[in-house]
């Protein structure tokens, strides 16, 4: 825990966001990267052999471009809480627009509103031109730093 | 009448023709008419050395993914490749990384265009889910579109993916 907000700090002060992200096992296993722009922040999938689901096409398994997008508005509302803290997810919807194919997938997380405890956002997931995305999702996350548990379990 | 081992071997071949799911090596346990029950082992690549919450940030949303799509595989007669229109997870408890992750997903409700399902996430105990999800598929018009793929689930040997 101590480690988890040294570098949400580390992160904020030097906006390398590399090593938040490579602590959440999935999101280095599908190699999520991020680059910041301001406080714009595009993350990354690189495309990979490992992440299809159907080998003929071929196209990125589903589950991949969700948790790619689930991982970007995690990643987003942890860097724009107040408070040193992960975002814990609370649900997640998304809309498939289009077949991934085996290419680079970006997205990019919009936070619609960032109240005390809860947080809403949109995520747009693209190949080649984010003006046709392959999927967009909404997202609510609990934000309370303390709370990284659920009470009451 | 199709029994549970045709569908339990179809589902088989429907995840090992899928690199990803591979790679995190989700199997399949069990498969009945509509039902199948998926199973995400405890593995040293989603493991997080710090945390012991969040290691499977992610990871519950392609569980809940591959499960659904192979339940509708399990609802119709012949493989059809059916696209995720959406999918919806509500999150209810964090999973601990020392248990193997289960999956149970059914498609409830089969119409001429669109199937949906539902699945629910748990380690121990069925009866407190870390998970739920819900999702519908459209069925391609005139049965399965992708017909190499369709002949690696329907178990052609002699269809391959290099």
């Amino acid at each position: 825990m101590q480690q988890l907000i040294e570098l949400v700090a580390d992160a904020k002060r030097s906006g390398d966001y590399q090593p938040l992200v490579d602590l959440i096992p999935y999101a280095r296993l599908l190699g999520v990267q991020c680059v910041c722009y301001g406080e714009e922040i595009i993350f990354r999938l690189p495309a990979s052999g490992d992440h299809i689901g159907n080998p003929t096409i071929p196209a990125i398994h589903g589950g991949v471009i969700a948790a790619f997008m689930e991982l970007t508005a995690q990643f987003q509302l942890t860097l724009q809480m107040p408070q040193p803290g992960l975002a814990k997810i609370i649900d997640f919807s998304l809309d498939y627009m289009r077949a991934g194919l085996d290419r680079d997938t970006y997205a990019i997380c919009h936070i619609s509103r960032q109240g005390r405890r809860v947080g809403n956002c949109s995520v747009l997931a693209w190949q080649e031109r984010k003006s046709k995305p392959i999927a967009q999702a909404r997202a609510h996350f609990l934000l309370e730093s303390e709370n990284l548990q659920f009470k009451a379990d | 009448m199709i029994d549970n081992e045709y569908y339990l071997a179809r589902c088989r071949r429907f995840l090992a023709a899928q690199p990803h799911m591979r790679k995190l090596g989700i199997r399949v346990i069990q498969a009945q008419q509509s039902r199948v029950t998926l199973v995400l082992p405890v593995q040293s690549q989603l493991i997080s050395e710090g945390l012991d919450t969040y290691l499977h940030g992610g990871v519950l949303t392609t569980l809940v993914d591959a499960a659904s799509s192979a339940s509708t595989l399990c609802a119709l007669e012949a493989f059809e490749l059916c696209p995720t229109l959406d999918l919806r997870i509500d999150h209810m408890r964090t999973p601990v990384q020392s248990q193997p992750l289960y999956v149970a997903a059914e498609c409830y409700r089969v119409t001429r265009s669109v199937l949906f399902t539902r699945a629910s996430v748990y380690q121990e105990d069925p009866s407190r889910p870390m998970a739920y999800g819900i999702a519908t598929f459209m069925r391609p018009e005139g049965g399965a579109e992708d017909s190499l793929f369709a002949r690696l689930i329907d178990g052609d040997e002699h269809a391959t993916v290099d």
